[in-house]
């Protein structure tokens, strides 16, 4: 027993002194290649200088001239021989970032496709007509309202329809109300919405049908599937944190909840990739399951309030 | 039940479920113009209201809209299919019409009537006094399946996470991988790293594991987060994950997951 455990613990010294080594070789290597990269890059012409220099350091009486002599050597064969083809590697390597970065670029340009192509449900569609001619025989002045909220809506939606200046706070949210003015023209008491958002955000860059793809999930997933119907709520908030100013646009909703086996679908993973292309790290797409049940959804990017928006009317 | 009327004639029945109100509306009536002699017994806004109703009433027809809270049209439709006629009405469902047009059961199109509907009725009025249809029954089942495909083993998607006071709710699309952590499990994402109760063997079981690997008794990776492999000078394969400064360390027994590499 004793003499293994001895074993075991000579064993570990050996292992831990090996470790060390290697360390120590890691080390050794990086450095190594970090002056070789170095060489590749140099430019000749600074290269002779600092040779210069060392000659005159390596003559005084201090110097090494044998060191200096051999570290010359060494240096001038390396830049002959391999620089050039390091230099190369170097610049392939290089050449390979930028690539990523126009990779970027396309995605992002994808991502604004998607977005485009965000399509108008053609149940929800289809739903509304039907509606309108209903109201029509039965509540025209009602069917004349959800006709206008059928336009608005379409306009914000349909990609060639979609003005410019559209991404804005203000435009999305008046989308919204179109939208869910329809569908409370649809659900009757099965659905009651509330919406808060502060005056100043209104003109806050925001970009386009992220509100409408949370707000269609809600609905869909948290509350047409609900017997009893719910609420949905709509709120937007500025603060103040340690990576400047945040604007928060929640949806709130008190439906069945999540089903966390239900893969995020296309809305999500497109709403969550537009804001990483768009904001990088400085944006979120937070959702949360409230302790009294339902979803709340959140898009938090960076606020730029619009400080001339109130002189602009 | 049929209700007579005093000249004998069996008076039809129908019950219309339909989740929006104005739609029951427009379909009642519509058919009273169509089929001034049915009777509409009831109207339910649900699939479970509507079987529920269609028990006690007894109707000879059901028209059953498609979506519903709670319970489908077509989930209703299973548990009705004998003893009763029926007849989906929606407003848009391609699959529902690409199977009706295979079969003898009828569907309406919202906003349904005119001579559709009046086409609907002499169909209805002749079948009335029989037996629903095989048919219907073939093209329940085949709604049905339509409605729910084959029965793929259902993977976690999202995480769930207390944060704050809060209940975070993570897509596994997000997280970057799980590394154990004791009686707990960290997750990582690229904004941030959260500690979750589930052990790694509970997440790896209840994982897709083509959506996850694991390289590592304590490691599960997103493979889609995986940008290369690389041998560090000990001969360790090392997983870098993209955007993430960390590597993670891929143990002996794993290293065939990257064995084209």
């Amino acid at each position: 027993m004793k003499k293994n455990r001895l074993a075991k613990a000579g064993y570990d010294n050996a292992k831990s002194l090996l470790d060390i080594v290697r360390e120590i070789g890691d080390t050794a290597a990086g450095l190594w290649w970090r002056f070789f990269d170095w060489l590749a890059q140099v430019e000749w012409r600074k290269l002779i200088i600092i040779w210069l220099l060392l000659l005159i350091v390596g003559l005084t009486p201090i110097g090494l001239p044998k060191q200096t002599g051999f570290f010359i050597l060494l240096s001038f064969g390396l830049k002959v021989l391999a620089g050039g083809k390091r230099k190369a590697e170097l610049e392939a390597r290089e050449a390979t970032s930028h690539a990523d970065e126009e990779g970027l670029e396309r995605r992002l340009a994808e991502a604004r496709m998607a977005a485009l192509q965000a399509q108008v449900e053609p149940h929800f569609l289809f739903n509304t007509l039907a509606l309108i001619g209903q109201l029509i025989e039965t509540d025209p002045p009602q069917a004349a309202l959800i006709h206008q909220n059928l336009i608005d809506y379409l306009r914000a939606t349909l990609p060639q329809m979609r003005a410019k200046g559209a991404g804005t706070l203000g435009r999305q949210i008046e989308m919204s109300r179109a939208y869910l003015a329809i569908m409370q023209a649809r659900m009757r008491s099965r659905l009651a919405v509330s919406i808060d958002v502060p005056e100043e955000t209104l003109s806050a860059t925001f970009p386009v049908m992220m509100l409408q793809i949370l707000i269609e999930n809600a609905i869909k997933h948290g509350l047409e599937p609900k017997i009893a119907g719910g609420r949905i709520d709509i709120r937007a908030s500025a603060s103040v944190s340690t990576s400047g100013q945040m604007l928060h646009v929640e949806v709130i909703d008190d439906g069945i909840g999540f089903n966390t086996h239900a893969g995020d679908g296309v809305g999500l993973a497109n709403v969550r990739e537009r804001l990483r292309i768009l904001y990088g790290n400085r944006a979120q797409l937070v959702i949360e399951k409230p302790l009294i049940g339902g979803t709340r959804a959140c898009i938090c990017i960076p606020y730029a309030p619009d400080i001339f928006a109130g002189s602009a009317k | 039940m049929n209700v007579n009327t005093p000249g004998g004639q069996r008076r039809a029945t129908a019950l219309i479920a339909d989740d929006e109100e104005p739609m029951r509306q427009q379909l009642r009536s519509r058919l009273q113009e169509a089929w001034p002699g049915l009777e509409i017994v009831a109207e339910a806004a649900n699939g479970i209201e509507a079987v529920a109703l269609a028990g006690q009433h007894q109707p000879d027809i059901v028209f059953l809209d498609i979506r519903m809270p709670g319970m489908s049209g077509i989930e209703a439709a299973r548990l009705l299919f004998n003893r009763c006629h029926l007849v989906f009405v929606t407003a848009y469902d391609q699959y529902a019409i690409e199977a009706f047009e295979q079969g003898a059961l009828d569907y309406l199109l919202k906003p349904a009537g005119g001579e559709r509907l009046r086409t609907t009725c002499a169909r209805l009025q002749t079948l009335i006094g029989q037996r629903p249809s095989n048919i219907e029954r073939q093209l329940t089942q085949l709604l049905s399946s339509q409605a729910k495909p084959a029965a793929k083993p259902e993977y976690l998607r999202w995480i769930q996470a207390v944060v704050g006071n809060n209940l975070r709710m993570i897509s596994t699309r997000e997280v970057l991988f799980f590394r154990a952590d004791e009686k707990y499990t960290r997750v990582q994402t690229e904004q941030a790293e959260v500690l979750i109760r589930k052990t790694l063997k509970e997440l790896a079981d209840e994982l897709d594991p083509d959506e996850f690997w694991r390289i590592h008794r304590s490691t599960l990776v997103r493979v889609d987060a995986i940008e290369g492999v690389t041998r560090d000078l000990r001969g360790r394969q090392m997983v870098k994950i993209r955007n993430f400064p960390e590597q993670l360390e891929v143990s002996r027994g794993h290293t065939h997951l990257f064995q084209q590499m």
